[in-house]
């Protein structure tokens, strides 16, 4: 084959890739423009293993990972509500929980977020805890509201609650009432409940929640009612 | 605790647009629910669910229903347990069977029977068509390697009796006593019918509907004067009817059928044996005619059957079905209750109870909405006919939630029974019990229609709930 004709066939050969380059760039979105047959339109929503993960380091203890993975899958998560999308809720619900069991300081969440993301959330300043607890309460509030008599929403909700001055009384009596049909979800749920009576002067009735904290948790150190709390990790 | 098992898709997951697409997860759910597995990872991604209530949680009909239904004679010799009660219940209208369709559809019977003239069910509740379209390779909807992964873990509801025909075979009355009362008609199908929540009114009209065929005609019933029961037992030896069935209460056939345990059967090799039902029953359920012409020409009776026909002279059939019908039968000892294991002294957590237990057989009916395209299984967002009861075994924290009561109100799943067994336990105990022939008027057995679970696995679940259930 001559030189001239190699030269001719490469120009073909560039034409064409380069139409058919052009040509997919063109095609449409639409699955029907294909000539009619049917072709996925894949979209990967890597929210849902990402979810999955950090469900999976809350259960594990890692607060401040958990943090970090939903903030960077959803960074609009503060100003959001829970809405339609499951995810939404899971997301805020990891985010609230693991923000009460570190006492609203996020600390090395640094670490996990690009400067502009952190904001409040190492809570170096109390004020700056209180916001992140105080956050976190309407977060499960509003879970809550979405999701009425789910007693595990409930027992994160009083929890959360505890760890607010303003919310302590009514933490008390959410909390009491799932006490009184066994239905505390948990033992931090317990806890706190033992934390509240004993602030509240019911010395008998935080030694009942502590036991059962202490049945119910993998480390002992989590049922008491002074010092850092955290978490059952 | 592993808030993910059974829950999360995979990473990287595709979520397609298109319709068939959009059956993926759900599907996955059923599958690994149906799964009613017995393994774990049972629940892989986006786990849904599958049939039943929630443990501990019976409503008051239902347990007036299962109250009625003890008081049936029961069909194997047991001694009824309350005859008297039965003989008190109201009288009940005849069978309807246009209101047997709407509670067929209500207490959702196509989701696992074929040959049902009611509304198709959707692919990703269909139990029994969503695991054999996996187990062939033909399932639709999910990627080769999610496929690949459920495949194992589908134990049950790979082979199910279609309802083709059943008013050319089964009594009505037998259907109804049935339903009130299931017992396990098939040795080799580990699943039976479960006990639903049905009234003796609803048993009558559904078990109308399905013998619907019936009613037009009523046949005259052929003689089976002078049928010799000792050729027809030797009819059954010769013809190897023993390669599939059982036939309690005679002598033991020659042939015995094989067992299933062997994954690796083919449908068209597994389902004959399957479904095979013990030659004892034949007597409660089907009449002489029925019998002579299902021996005769089994697709002329129901198009769907592996049972293969048998040239067979008209007295050997006469002489055969005799030996079906009318040889002595030994009674059946029930199946003994397993003895209860002791408490564990070493710690049980929660985890252990995941694995060996939740995550294996209950999730899949008591699972998270959240993560299961909002159908949360039987026992959670309701189905076969059992009403929503928001029970999430998912996890920790949701296991401790408890679940609706018949007033709406949350109740813990451990709260006691009127013997102080925790409900939970109560539920597991109360299988095993229904497996012996002894129904809890209390609490409905679960798992529900599966077989109970092994004493072992039960005592793991009694050991954690006495140590106060921790985490």
């Amino acid at each position: 084959m001559s030189t001239k004709t190699l030269s001719v066939v490469r120009n073909v050969f560039l034409a064409l890739g380069v139409t058919a380059a052009l040509g997919v760039g063109a095609v449409s979105s639409d699955a029907q423009a294909c000539g009619g047959a049917w072709v996925p339109e894949v979209e990967i929503d890597y929210r849902i293993a990402g979810m999955a993960m950090a469900e999976k380091s809350l259960d594990q203890g890692e607060y401040v990972a958990v943090a970090g993975s939903v903030l960077r899958m959803i960074p609009h998560i503060v100003a959001s509500k829970p809405g339609r999308d499951p995810i939404m809720g899971r997301a805020l619900r990891a985010l609230a929980v693991s923000t009460v069991r570190m006492d609203g300081a996020l600390s090395k969440i640094d670490k996990e977020l690009p400067y502009e993301m952190i904001g409040s959330w190492v809570g170096k300043k109390a004020e700056d805890r209180s916001a992140n607890l105080e956050w976190s309460v309407q977060a499960l509030r509003a879970l809550n509201e979405q999701k009425k008599n789910d007693p595990a929403l409930q027992t994160e909700l009083g929890e959360a609650m505890s760890k607010v001055p303003a919310h302590q009384e009514e933490a008390l009596k959410l909390l009491g009432g799932l006490a009184e049909k066994d239905l505390v979800a948990s033992p931090e749920g317990y806890a706190a409940l033992a934390r509240l009576r004993n602030g509240s002067g019911d010395k008998s009735g935080s030694e009942q929640a502590l036991k059962r904290c202490a049945a119910m948790a993998k480390s002992d150190s989590l049922c008491q009612v002074t010092g850092k709390f955290g978490g059952d990790t | 605790m592993d808030r993910n098992r059974g829950s999360a898709p995979a990473p990287g997951e595709a979520r397609g647009r298109h319709k068939w697409a959009a059956w993926a997860a759900p599907v996955a759910a059923v599958v690994l629910g149906l799964g009613l597995a017995i393994f774990t990872g049972c629940g892989s991604e986006r786990e849904a669910p599958r049939p039943g209530p929630e443990p501990g949680l019976v409503t008051e009909a239902a347990a007036a229903e299962e109250t009625a239904s003890a008081a049936r004679a029961d069909p194997r010799g047991a001694p009824s347990a309350g005859a008297a009660a039965a003989a008190a219940a109201p009288a009940l209208r005849p069978g309807d069977p246009a209101r047997g369709r709407e509670l067929a559809t209500q207490f959702e019977c196509g989701r696992c029977h074929d040959g049902l003239d009611v509304p198709p069910v959707a692919m990703e509740k269909h139990c029994f068509h969503c695991h054999q379209d996996i187990l062939a390779d033909k399932f639709k909807g999910a990627s080769t390697t999610a496929i690949a992964k459920w495949k194992p873990h589908i134990a049950y509801a790979r082979d199910v009796p279609s309802l083709l025909g059943a008013g050319r075979r089964y009594d009505p009355a037998w259907i109804e006593r049935f339903l009130l009362s299931p017992y396990d008609l098939r040795p080799l199908l580990r699943p039976t019918m479960p006990r639903l929540a049905l009234d003796a009114q609803q048993a009558r009209d559904l078990a109308a509907y399905v013998t619907r065929e019936r009613l037009a005609t009523v046949p005259e019933e052929p003689s089976l004067a002078g049928a010799d029961l000792a050729r027809g037992r030797k009819l059954i030896e010769d013809k190897g009817c023993g390669a599939c069935h059982s036939f309690t209460g005679v002598a033991a056939l020659p042939e015995a059928p094989p067992q299933l345990e062997d994954e690796h059967y083919a449908f068209e090799e597994r389902a004959p044996v399957a479904l095979a039902p013990d030659l004892r029953n034949a007597r409660d359920q089907l009449s002489v005619r029925t019998v002579y012409e299902w021996i005769a020409n089994p697709k002329g009776i129901k198009e769907d059957t592996p049972m293969p026909k048998t040239e067979l002279e008209p007295d050997e059939i006469r002489d055969l079905a005799a030996y079906v019908l009318q040889a002595p039968l030994e009674a059946v000892p029930p199946k003994p209750i397993p003895a209860r294991l002791p408490v564990l002294e070493r710690r049980v957590s929660y985890q252990e109870v995941s694995e060996r237990v939740l995550g294996m057989t209950c999730r899949h009916c008591h699972s998270d909405p959240d993560i299961a395209r909002g159908d949360g299984g039987a026992g959670n967002t309701g189905g076969f006919g059992f009403k929503p009861r928001g029970l999430n075994l998912k996890d920790y924290e949701s296991t401790l939630a408890g679940a609706l009561d018949d007033h709406g109100e949350r109740r813990s799943i451990f709260a006691p029974l009127s013997d102080g067994t925790p409900r939970l336990l109560g539920a597991l105990l109360a299988r095993q019990a229904e497996e012996a022939g002894q129904v809890n008027p209390e609490i409905r057995g679960m798992p529900l229609g599966l077989p109970a679970l092994p004493p072992e696995d039960i005592q793991i679940v009694e050991s954690w709930i006495a140590q106060g259930r921790p985490r």
